[in-house]
């Protein structure tokens, strides 16, 4: 904040006197009676605006919109599709008096239920006994059972009908996480910095992607790949989805659609829907004679094909309607179809059903749909008239957000439809028998397996179908990556495209205007998926779905004129606008400026939702409550003057006041892209002038999680903050405060993490500061030993000593405990005395209860479960329970790694799933301490290698006997530009003088003149540099070196875990071959292009060697007279060739396996390979 | 579940719970779930063998 204090007695009196009038309806009167003057007077800096920020996230949280997004799930949506009028009703053909109704849906607590009692569980226990961490849902019923009419319903969470279970959200509304301080969190074994958004099943974290979409129900003006402009619409209603366009072909406008089979002109379907005038409907689209000009050929043509009645157009549309290929047959002969429905109908249907499938048409009142027609056909002319009125597809502001709510809704009612028709299957059945030995009760019919399993399959594996949409998604969901704090929380915010990967256009992987303070402009992948995949900015929201109906009647209350009052000509008068409501038409409105601020004052005063955005544009208002919007809050400028006062900051700081109360009494609104386009926004206090509509919060925000821990990211190339954003997520360190109780399959913890030295606001913000991956190193920049050309590192092996870079990798092994389907079960069994007695042994480490004891050191090859398995499990045993040892056989696990290192066994723990599963999980732990090839970096996207380690000793010091941790080489510098690493280091040293945390946040943190003040008191160089003494001659340097502590992160990848050779090993069976990769103990393939170099070489024998002595070397029998392969006797030794019974002409050779195995493929498919022999 | 092979230690290996702390003791067979709490994750003890470690 170093720029902003300004002259704050001023602002300070201004304030005061504005208090008063703060907030809703006063505020015309604080108009008139405030001092004009004040307009023209100083403006006042508001200080700590920043604070507004921690307060907004306290309320918000960092993964607000996928919680937000759930909870309307449950709380709402869930409702609306079970009193949906297709799901509310169970009936059955046999029975006409039978229905099942539900008249209310609720979502329960977590609960499990075991040995018949429920229990209620946490999100711990769920991860640690691979469970599902889920709410049973229920329903209250009202149904008929025989002749009465029977209602169940939930009281005081008892008594509804259990109908499935739904996987919960962590930290959602019926999360037992919600609302506990940390205290509580503690005590139920959750980290308070975790922020929840996932689901957990089957014990794997699980996280449903952001998805990145086309708006739905909007007009899209595009160009096609022919040049010809079209309009295009997507129209999705619970029911249906349809994609609709209007094109323009030769100077004429036609309508496209699937259930079509060629194009229509827009007069004829104009005409079916009623609007039989030529005139109506020019005057519709517009009476602007340009219009009619452009219309001139699409109506002459609709003429020509003389069709001029409703009638003449609907029985046109019916011939142009594509045949459906045969549907089931019971719907062709039960369903509606066969009574008298002639082709017109079904054309009328089409039209008014699936066509613009989201205008409604109610009773055939086809008005409204025509109105929008003639609104998309303007646009096009529009477009035709002056390209630039063509939409940009990659417009943030057309875009919508896809988040877990809406998916696992779309799912809940795809399962719930087939729960619902199971029971209308099962009800037939039943009901259509004459007399039954029971009464029928559809209750006991339902099946929970449903739904629970339904959910948790889509979850777990990632793969989205509704066939109701022909939706059919694969990776929807993804494994919580837990490798540290910052990968966990960037996976939350992680955005992925619906566009494939191999298009080659750049447009929707292109950084676009509209995405500022949105998205993240750093934090994308590098590679394909570059642009494709994103990720949310701090402060965005995503919204959710708002009511429309008491929107649309305030509209109307501020003066909409619906369009059943108005006839087509005054549908465009030139100065009123039309008004649309998430892509519908309202009405038109005289005055739209008016009409969009006395809405937008509503919104302030909290009459309306606060994500309900207002925007007027060429001639039209907009308004949107729809869900997936991106959005975030700016501070409410008027007359030139922020709303928000330093008085209101002092309360918020005092506690007197939430970042909610200011967005309620109208000081801070938030924004979505769209509304934001029509505001005048300024990013600082300084550049608010009389028309300036809004503040910015705090510029650094438009970084995302991930880009935010860099420290001054606008002093670095762009592309090495991308790079640090990938790098952040592989750094090691403190993945959550219960990280020592979690069992993942593989951990990287820091041994010794520590806070950066140089922090940024979004680290404080995020909890980075709490969960480190890094530590301060104290590096000198210089070249030293020559092991550190090409980014490599130069270590202090006495920082090694002392913890630098110490990591523990923990490893899990989780055994079942079978159960087969004959009653035989797998068993544990502990070791022999004499196995036990052998130290070296692979038993030594085994209890008894046939499990290693925990603390124990463990080799490769130890055996830490001894489990036996039954070796029949199918036939049905006598004794099952009571085998002899026989009836086993060994099934023992052993420890897998590198030969020669060992590891400790760190926890063992038994467990049983819901389901019974009896679960072993062993906990294996390994600490490392740096190597040569182990990965470092910094937070500027500079990776290295440690090159050498070198002993203290050797190690340049300072006057002031300071070595530092690592050397790195300033080669690293002049290419990447990485300015902000510097400033890092000079930050970091001043720091150390004078014992505070300094600030790199992004376009504000501490200024480089501030920081060498410092260096300069306390006796260093203001450039930062020391001289420095070679540690191996004792000589002093002869140039002073830059040297300062940076925060360094250890990556995962090390050479433990990479490093391979081979000389002789396993072979695939197949082919005789070496077995490819490090963890089958593989060969080092000697590729075709390392072929082609000793081809063109001509080492002829070099080549043989490789690629057949040393790999699948076979010596084969050829027939010199058939030329097929033969045989070698076993006993007799001697040579044979089966096709011609002969031993005499049988040559021996040598050839790679796999030539000999191509050569009997082909024989098997009818094809003779021949060997000519030149000499044998 | 565990099938001793001689009756060697046949009063079970001892446990703990994973939620109050206190000794569960475990026979082949048994079910896996505190006797005190009902809490059903159960970890096992530390070894009481001396374990050496090499300080590098």
């Amino acid at each position: 904040m170093g720029a902003a204090v300004k002259d704050s007695s001023s602002k300070k009196t201004s304030g005061k006197s504005r208090r008063s009038d703060v907030g809703g309806d006063t505020d015309a009167m604080g108009c008139l009676t405030r001092d004009p003057s004040k307009v023209t007077s100083p403006i006042g800096t508001l200080e700590d605006k920043f604070e507004l920020l921690p307060a907004f996230l306290k309320v918000r949280g960092l993964v607000r919109q996928h919680i937000d997004s759930f909870n309307y799930l449950v709380n709402e949506e869930i409702k609306k599709i079970v009193r949906a009028k297709a799901n509310e009703r169970v009936t059955c053909d046999s029975d006409p008096n039978f229905y099942l109704k539900y008249t209310n849906i609720h979502v329960g607590r977590p609960s499990v239920e075991e040995d018949y009692v429920v229990e209620e569980i946490t999100p711990q226990q769920c991860r640690l006994r691979d469970m599902t961490y889920a709410a049973p849902i229920t329903v209250d019923v009202e149904y008929t059972r025989g002749k009465e009419i029977v209602t169940r319903q939930q009281k005081n969470g008892v008594g509804g009908i259990v109908i499935g279970r739904i996987p919960l959200m962590l930290r959602s509304s019926r999360c037992v996480l919600t609302g506990k301080n940390e205290e509580e969190l503690a005590r139920l074994g959750e980290c308070p910095l975790d922020p929840g958004g996932y689901f957990i099943v089957k014990g794997v974290e699980k996280v449903i992607l952001i998805q990145e979409q086309l708006s739905k129900n909007r007009i899209i003006i595009d160009v096609d790949n022919k040049g010809e402009i079209g309009a295009s619409v997507t129209s999705s209603t619970h029911e249906r989805k349809s994609k609709t366009n209007i094109v323009v072909k030769h100077g004429k406008l036609y309508l496209r659609h699937n259930t079509f089979a060629d194009d229509i002109s827009i007069m004829i379907v104009l005409k079916a829907m009623g609007m039989e005038s030529d005139q109506e409907a020019v005057h519709m689209i517009g009476s602007d004679p340009t219009y009619a000009m452009l219309l001139a050929p699409t109506l002459q043509e609709c003429h020509a094909s003389g069709i001029f009645t409703m009638q003449q157009a609907l029985e046109y549309c019916a011939s142009k309607v594509r045949v459906v290929k045969m549907q089931s047959p019971r719907t062709q002969i039960g369903g509606a179809r066969t009574y008298g429905r002639s082709r017109i109908d079904e054309a009328r249907d089409i039209l008014a059903g699936v066509v613009l499938a989201h205008v409604p048409v109610v009773a055939y009142d086809f008005r409204q749909k025509c109105a929008y027609i003639s609104i998309m056909v303007r646009r096009i002319l529009n477009a035709l008239l002056d390209p630039t009125q063509v939409d940009d597809k990659d417009y943030y502001g057309n875009k919508r957000l896809e988040l877990a709510g809406q998916l696992i809704a779309l799912l809940f009612e795809d399962c719930f439809k087939r729960l619902n028709a199971d029971l209308k299957r099962q009800a037939d059945a039943v009901l259509s028998k004459a007399n039954r030995a029971t009464q029928f009760d559809i209750l006991k019919c339902i099946r929970q397996d449903t739904l629970s399993n339904g959910l948790e399959h889509a979850i777990s594996s990632g793969n989205w179908t509704v066939k109701r949409f022909r939706m059919e998604r694969k990776g929807v969901t993804q494994v919580l990556s837990r490798l540290s704090f910052i990968s966990a929380l960037g996976m939350m915010t992680r955005i992925t495209s619906q566009f494939e990967k191999t298009r080659k256009v750049s447009g929707p992987r292109a950084l676009q205007p509209s995405q500022w303070g949105m998205l993240c402009p750093s934090d994308t992948p590098e590679g394909e998926s570059c642009g494709l995949v994103k990720n949310l900015a701090l402060m965005t929201h995503v919204t959710t779905d708002d009511e429309e109906e008491p929107l649309r009647r305030l509209a109307h209350a501020l003066g909409v004129e619906p369009l059943t009052w108005l006839n087509a000509g005054e549908m465009h008068s030139p100065q009123g606008a039309h008004v649309l409501m998430n892509g519908s038409l309202l009405g038109v409105h005289a005055q739209p400026e008016a009409f969009a601020h006395a809405f937008r004052k509503l919104r302030r005063a909290g009459r309306v939702g606060e994500f309900v955005s207002v925007y007027a544009a060429d001639g039209c208002v907009y308004i949107s409550s729809d869900g997936g919007r991106v959005c975030r809050p700016l501070i409410i400028i008027e007359r030139g003057e922020p709303l928000l006062t330093q008085e209101h900051l002092e309360e918020l700081k005092d506690g007197h006041r939430t970042f909610t109360d200011f967005l309620r009494e109208g000081l801070v609104e938030y924004l979505d892209v769209n509304e934001e386009n029509d505001s005048y926004i300024a990013l600082y206090e300084d550049e608010m002038n009389e028309e300036t509509t809004h503040l910015e919060i705090e510029p650094f925000t438009l970084l995302g999680v991930c880009a935010g821990i860099i420290p001054y990211p606008h002093h670095n190339q762009s592309p090495r903050n991308t790079y640090q954003c990938a790098m952040g997520k592989q750094a090691m360190g403190n993945i959550a405060f219960n990280q020592l109780n979690r069992m993942d399959t593989l951990m990287y913890l820091l041994v010794y993490p520590q806070k950066p030295i140089v922090k940024t606001k979004t680290i404080e913000l995020i909890g980075y500061d709490r969960l480190g991956a890094g530590q301060n190193a104290t590096i000198a920049v210089m070249s030293y030993s020559g092991y550190d050309i090409e980014d490599a590192i130069v270590m202090n092996r006495a920082s090694l000593d002392r913890g630098f870079g110490r990591c523990t990798v923990l490893r899990k092994y989780s055994t079942q405990v079978k159960k087969y389907s004959n009653r035989t079960m797998d068993r544990i069994i502990g070791p022999k005395e004499d196995q036990r007695a052998n130290e070296n042994g692979r038993y030594h480490l085994l209890d008894g209860d046939g499990i290693a004891a925990v603390g124990g050191r463990i080799k490769p090859g130890d055996i830490y479960v001894n489990k036996q398995s039954p070796i029949n499990t199918r036939d049905p045993m006598a004794n099952p329970h009571g085998m002899p040892d026989t009836m086993y056989r060994s099934n023992p696990l052993s420890y897998k790694g590198p030969p020669g290192e060992t590891a400790i066994v760190d926890k063992v723990l038994l467990t049983m799933t819901d389901e019974g599963q009896f679960n072993i999980k062993t906990l294996v732990r390994q600490t490392r301490r740096p190597e040569v090839g182990d990965k470092f970096s910094s937070r500027h996207g500079q990776k290295g290698v440690c090159g050498v380690i070198l002993d203290q000793e050797d190690f340049p010091f300072s006057e002031r006997g300071i070595t530092p941790d690592l050397i790195m080489n300033p080669h690293g510098f002049p290419s990447r530009m990485t300015v902000g690493k510097m400033i890092e280091l000079l930050g970091g040293k001043a720091g150390l003088e004078n014992g505070r945390f300094h600030d790199g946040t992004a376009f504000a943190g501490d200024s480089v003149e501030a920081i060498q003040q410092t260096l300069v008191e306390a006796g260093f160089s203001h450039k930062g540099k020391d001289m420095l003494h070679c540690g191996i001659t004792g000589e002093a340097l002869e140039v002073n070196v830059f040297m300062g502590p940076v925060y360094y992160q250890k990556l995962k990848h090390m050479v433990q875990d990479k490093m391979h050779a081979r000389a002789r090993g396993p072979r695939v069976v197949l082919t005789r071959q070496p077995t490819e990769g490090r963890a089958r103990d593989g060969g080092l393939r000697l590729g075709e292009m390392e072929r082609d170099c000793l081809i063109g070489y001509g080492a002829s024998q070099l080549i043989l060697e490789r690629l057949m002595i040393s790999s699948d070397q076979f010596e084969a029998q050829v027939c010199t007279k058939c030329g097929l392969l033969g045989f070698q006797h076993h006993i007799t030794g001697k040579n044979a060739c089966t096709l011609c019974k002969t031993e005499a002409e049988v040559a021996t050779l040598k050839l790679p396996y796999a030539a000999k195995l191509l050569f009997q493929e082909l024989q098997s498919c009818n094809i003779a390979p021949r060997i000519n022999l030149a000499e044998a | 579940m565990y099938h001793e092979q001689k009756a060697g230690s046949g009063a079970g290996v001892a446990y703990n719970c994973g939620d109050c702390g206190s000794e569960v003791l475990l026979r082949p067979g048994d079910v896996i779930i505190c006797r005190e709490c009902g809490y059903r994750i159960l970890y096992k003890k530390r070894t009481k063998q001396v374990v050496q470690f090499e300080a590098r």
